[in-house]
């Protein structure tokens, strides 16, 4: 695994990503990234930059933090506070 | 950081950096990461054929060993400059021995064949072949006293 590794971290984008429907080749287009990036984001493999971590952020309609954490709160539900 | 550089400008242009290649970041590490692996093979391959040639063929390969050696040693030394040009400085004492210790024995190897190919002529390859081994060794002994200083501090 190379210096861009997610070292293992797991993050929620997978579940948020599910939640709001929209599929791998969706988000990364939406985020002008390659489909496979957002795969190696999901599976730990590949820590995001920042601005990558925003633009994910903002179209799964959530935060950063909610996303990356590493918490793995339980996700709001439909129609709470986002 | 300097990006008006010439050496950050001419490595711009060697490296294509504006290319839209670069824009997905994946992409771009992923490729640094494969780029940096390419430079360390040919690194290495490049002091290992030199080392056999000049142990192996004697003085008739000292020219072509030096050129392997001057190519490598200029592209190492451009890349190290680029990185230092960017604030990036390589701390060579803090590599491990483990990493250290083959190309160690690798230089060691090196710069002896180099000597022994050497000894026998007077022209211009023999000397400067002498002169090289000289300078691989003094490059050692350099790095061992950066490392123990290092380590005392």
């Amino acid at each position: 695994m190379g210096r861009t590794s997610a070292q293992g971290r797991t993050n929620d984008v997978r579940v948020h990503r599910t939640k709001a429907g929209l599929t791998q080749a969706e988000l990364a287009a939406s985020c002008g990234v390659a489909r496979q990036t957002v795969v190696a984001v999901e599976a730990g493999d590949y820590a995001p930059s920042v601005y990558l971590a925003l633009d994910l952020a903002r179209h799964l309609a959530t935060t950063v933090e909610a996303l990356f954490d590493g918490q793995h709160a339980p996700l709001a539900t439909p129609g709470g506070p986002s | 950081m300097n990006r008006s550089d010439p050496l950050v400008s001419f490595a711009r242009l060697v490296g294509d950096f504006g290319n839209p290649f670069y824009d997905e970041e994946r992409q771009r590490d992923v490729w640094n990461e494969a780029s940096a692996f390419g430079f360390q093979l040919v690194l290495w391959c490049s002091l290992l054929a030199s080392t056999v040639l000049v142990w192996a063929v004697g003085a008739p390969a000292l020219p072509y060993a030096m050129g392997l050696v001057v190519l490598v040693g200029t592209a190492s030394l451009l890349t190290l400059g680029y990185a230092q040009r960017l604030g990036v400085a390589l701390d060579t004492p803090r590599m491990t021995w483990r990493r250290m210790a083959p190309l160690l024995l690798l230089v060691l190897a090196l710069s002896g064949g180099l000597m022994h190919a050497s000894i026998p002529g007077d022209d211009f390859s023999s000397g400067f072949g002498q002169g090289m081994a000289v300078g691989g060794l003094g490059a050692l002994l350099a790095l061992g006293l950066a490392t123990r200083r290092r380590r005392q501090s």
